[in-house]
């Protein structure tokens, strides 16, 4: 229902359009890409896109269109990937700081407000640091540093909800507190929610870039197009052609992820789409 | 996520005031109105969702556009500007981009050929000097003689030295100096071996014994080994001390506390340091009354010269184009593009000692207990595998062609340099029949960490991975701090294999030492060497050392990428500036920015006072000099 109101909307086609191709072409690079990742050749760098590199050759002579589709899987994987965590992490957050206990919610929200001031850099420096740059690493700091950023967003919505009448019947009707949370406060929350959690995605590609680009990002045999953007820079006076594409891709990325996060809370909401009201008043009606 | 919204208070401002108006049954009723009508208001919405993306990303194109065209125009543009200033006269301050910054100016106490670079020759100086083309002449040492059994050396020390603090330098400065040296076991000690004493007879004249023949000696001399500190000034044993910064020569500026080392240098040479910005700059201000005028003939030629520090070398590149620093040391072979054809710039490459090791753990053979490779490269068949399989002149073009290729630890500045390229030249086959014998294949891959700093460019790292992966080896490389590879590779030698520059001159006791982190012990090598530095002639001592060499690299003890070369780049109006090892030893006294009295420009590189120099070296430099006009 809510896919079907989405592709009917421009700006719920488009970023769709362009999300759907970013994960085939991802999909595409783990069985074949026009050269192995490996490849490179000395005497041919910083080459002009031809019919044998499509995109042109990057400083140390490997295929650049290569190199970017086989960042497209890595950098899907990272945004799916701190999407979930965000959301569980983030919702788990904001459960404990609306929860019945003043005791566990005045911690939590003690808690949250203090690690918030923690940046993204340094979560994966300190996370970096024992074990070398990793996916995983750039994974865990967004997770972590946006799950925050999502508790704050979104716990005064929940404290507000979970001070409703229907909750506090609920609590008097002997309903659990996880339930409460599940079937009360979370429905309440939920625009905000992914609101937050899409733009956490589309943060999350530039936090990839940035922290690659620090080299606490994805390590250097692994590509991303923080990755490609990262080899691009240094030569960019020279060389903008290179930078071009990796910076094209992750501009295009951010922008999709955004507008679809927003269209996706529309569509979701029944406040703005009738076809989700339509559903409620058949459900009421039954 | 169907189950229907209640409630208003998570809603946006403009939400909760349509929900005030009503119910669903009144949001339908508007929805249809929306649909059949298409209201007025309500289409603006619809057509703002539909462009406001749209708009976004053509601004968000025409800004990257933008600022390719921005990047280009800088970088084109270069054929006016600056250079219409030429009738301009010589000027007294010039600025000098430099890389590698040191980590403080303890010279004493603090490795690192930075340290070198800025205060060798111009604040500090040795007994010899060390010229351009690697070898020595006098310094504060006018003349020496050297015992017929190579024990004794005898220096003779010029007249009236002074530091810059005005306290006179004489044979008691070099004793306490050398002593003091080789009491602490400081930087520089292990360049006087077989120490046995150093004595003063007579104020102008030091004499040093050895206990055995040590060729490497005078040399050694000439750079960190034979600097000499104003002890006063240093310990402020005397109770004046002095002021680093220093009234030059009058004496009158003392403050009576000894100079910090650490961020304070004070030299009997023609510079003295000014300012000092850790990390960031350093300033030298010429000497008005420099002692080496007349003994050395040597004149500071310009009055204050700013050296700033760029770690990133698009940095560097930045602050040169827009002339903020006259001269860039180095810019790399491939940036050098971007001044190709500008016309107030020139670029030359100089020889240089830089040797990209890519080591092999020696010691342990490295591999992992995991997956049962452990000690896989003291297998030489491994070790020639690898060396086989990299195609150094690959990564050298890629680089823009400036490096030399180099195949043993020798650079061919250094005594014993032998061309070794062709002992390993580049050949997959043969690299493959090598790991299939040790059990490896490219279905069957050998895998082994490369840990490097990352100061050095990660292509070189992706390239080696690459070139390695055609013959059977899973190289996982690891760009990392260099304090990480410090200690992770130099100190506790857990590393594989290591790749680090190392741009030392006449370094080769390091493969005549198994405690150092290459791990290699040759009992062959070792002899050799020993001997070598115990000849009585140099070319006895080269022969030995090449033979050493060879040894070393037919052993396939390392792999060696190349030999880096330096790129200087400079403002045509700057003449003087040493090209060759410039990133260890780096002069600048004969500096000149602009047109100068006809006479300075044109003098000797090293200075006329000196007659060692071999005849035709520093033909880079004079290419220097010869400038344009």
């Amino acid at each position: 229902m809510i896919l079907r109101s989405l592709i009917r909307r421009w700006d719920g086609l488009l970023p769709l359009i362009f999300v759907v191709l970013w994960a085939l072409v991802g999909l595409v690079s783990l069985l074949w890409t026009p050269y192995a990742l490996t490849d490179t050749d000395g005497y041919s760098v910083w080459a002009a896109p031809s019919a044998a590199h499509v995109l042109g050759t990057d400083g140390a002579g490997a295929d650049i269109a290569t190199w970017l589709m086989a960042g497209s899987a890595t950098e899907f994987a990272i945004v799916v990937a701190v999407i979930a965590l965000t959301a569980v992490l983030g919702v788990g957050g904001v459960a404990l700081s609306v929860a019945h206990s003043a005791r566990v919610r005045s911690v939590s929200v003690l808690v949250i407000d203090a690690l918030i001031s923690i940046p993204t850099v340094v979560i994966a420096l300190i996370l970096a640091a024992p074990a070398g740059a990793s996916v995983l690493a750039v994974i865990l700091a967004c997770s972590i540093v946006y799950a925050l950023n999502l508790m704050r967003v979104v716990r005064p919505a929940a404290a507000a909800a979970a001070r409703s009448q229907y909750v506090v019947y609920a609590r008097y009707k002997g309903v659990s507190e996880w339930r409460i949370f599940v079937q009360h406060i979370l429905p309440q929350v939920m625009p905000s929610v992914i609101i937050t959690v899409s733009h956490s995605a589309a943060t999350a590609i530039l936090a990839e870039s940035g922290l690659t680009y620090l080299g606490i990002g994805v390590p250097a045999h692994v590509a991303s197009w923080g990755q490609s953007l990262a080899t691009a820079a240094r030569f960019v006076t020279l060389h903008p052609a290179t930078a071009i594409w990796p910076g094209l891709l992750i501009t295009v990325a951010v922008i999709a992820l955004n507008i679809l996060g927003d269209a996706v809370r529309e569509c979701a909401d029944p406040l703005t789409n009738p076809l989700l009201r339509g559903d409620r008043t058949q459900e009421v009606k039954n | 996520m169907k189950k229907g919204y209640s409630g208003g208070s998570a809603l946006p401002a403009d939400k909760r005031a349509q929900l005030t108006r009503g119910t669903d049954d009144a949001l339908n009723a508007q929805a249809r109105a929306r649909t059949g009508v298409r209201a007025a208001q309500t289409g603006r919405r619809i057509v703002q969702n539909v462009w406001w993306p749209m708009v976004s990303i053509v601004v968000a194109l025409a800004l990257l556009i933008s600022a390719v065209v921005v990047a280009y125009a800088r970088t084109g543009d270069g054929s006016h500007g600056v250079s219409g200033a030429s009738g301009a006269g010589a000027h007294s301050h010039i600025s000098i981009g430099l890389q590698l910054a040191p980590t403080n100016l303890d010279i004493r106490q603090t490795s690192g050929t930075a340290l070198d670079q800025l205060l060798i020759g111009n604040v500090y100086e040795a007994l010899l000097t060390r010229n351009e083309d690697n070898t020595v002449s006098p310094g504060l040492a006018q003349s020496w003689e050297v015992s017929a059994d190579r024990l004794t050396y005898t220096f003779h020390l010029n007249a009236g030295m002074t530091f810059s603090n005005g306290d006179t330098l004489d044979a008691s400065d070099v004793v306490w100096s050398i002593r003091s040296m080789m009491e602490g076991h400081l930087q520089g000690s292990n360049g006087v071996a077989n120490f046995a004493s150093v004595s003063a007879p007579d104020a102008r004249t030091v004499v040093l014994k050895l206990s055995k023949p040590y060729s490497e000696l005078l040399w050694n001399l000439s750079g960190r080994s034979g600097l000499v500190f104003d002890e006063q000034a240093l310990s402020g044993a005397d109770g004046s001390g002095a002021d680093a910064s220093g009234a030059d020569g009058s004496g009158a500026d003392r403050s009576g506390s000894a100079y910090d080392a650490k961020t304070q240098a004070l030299g009997s040479g023609p510079y003295v340091l000014s300012a000092y910005e850790p990390g960031v700059s350093a300033t030298l201000t010429a000497r008005t009354k420099y002692w080496g005028e007349q003994a050395l003939n040597r004149r500071a030629h310009i009055q204050t010269i700013t050296v700033r520090y760029f770690a990133d070398p698009q940095a560097g590149l930045n602050a040169f184009t827009s002339g903020d620093v006259q001269v860039l040391a180095p810019i790399s072979g491939t940036l050098t593009g971007a001044i190709q054809n500008d016309a107030r710039f020139t670029y030359k490459t100089g020889d240089g000692t830089d040797k990209y090791v890519l080591a092999f753990n020696n010691a342990t053979g490295g591999g992992s207990a995991a997956d049962g490779t452990a000690g896989v490269l003291k297998d030489k068949r491994v070790r020639q595998a690898i060396r086989y399989a990299i195609d150094e002149n690959a990564i050298i073009a890629s680089r823009g062609g400036t490096d030399a290729p180099l195949g043993g630890p020798i650079p061919s500045l250094d005594p014993g340099y032998e061309d070794l390229t062709g002992l390993y030249p580049t050949d997959v086959e043969k690299a493959r029949t090598l790991l299939a014998e040790a059990g490896y294949s490219t279905s069957h891959p050998l895998r082994l960490r490369l840990m490097y700093a990352n100061t050095y460019p990660a292509e070189i790292g992706q390239q080696l991975r690459s070139q390695l992966a055609r013959v059977g080896i899973d190289l996982n490389v690891q760009r990392v701090e260099f304090a990480t590879w410090l200690s992770t590779v130099y100190k506790q030698r857990d590393f594989d294999i290591s790749m680090v520059d190392h741009n030392e001159s006449h370094d080769f006791a390091q493969w005549a030492n198994p405690e150092y982190y290459y791990g290699y012990d040759n009992a062959d090598v070792q002899k050799l060497y020993a001997q070598a530095m115990e000849a009585v002639t140099d070319s006895e001592r080269d022969s030995l050392l090449a033979r050493a060499a060879r040894l070393v690299s037919e052993d396939a003890a390392a792999d060696w990428i190349m030999n880096y070369r330096v790129v200087t780049a400079w403002d045509k109006r700057v003449r003087g500036f040493p090209l060759t090892m410039n990133q260890v030893n780096m002069p600048l006294w004969n500096v000149t920015f602009g047109t100068e009295s006809a006479g300075a420009a044109g003098s000797s590189v090293q200075g006329g006072a000196q007659t060692a120099r071999a005849a035709g070296a520093d033909t880079a430099t004079a290419a220097a000099q010869g400038g344009v006009r």
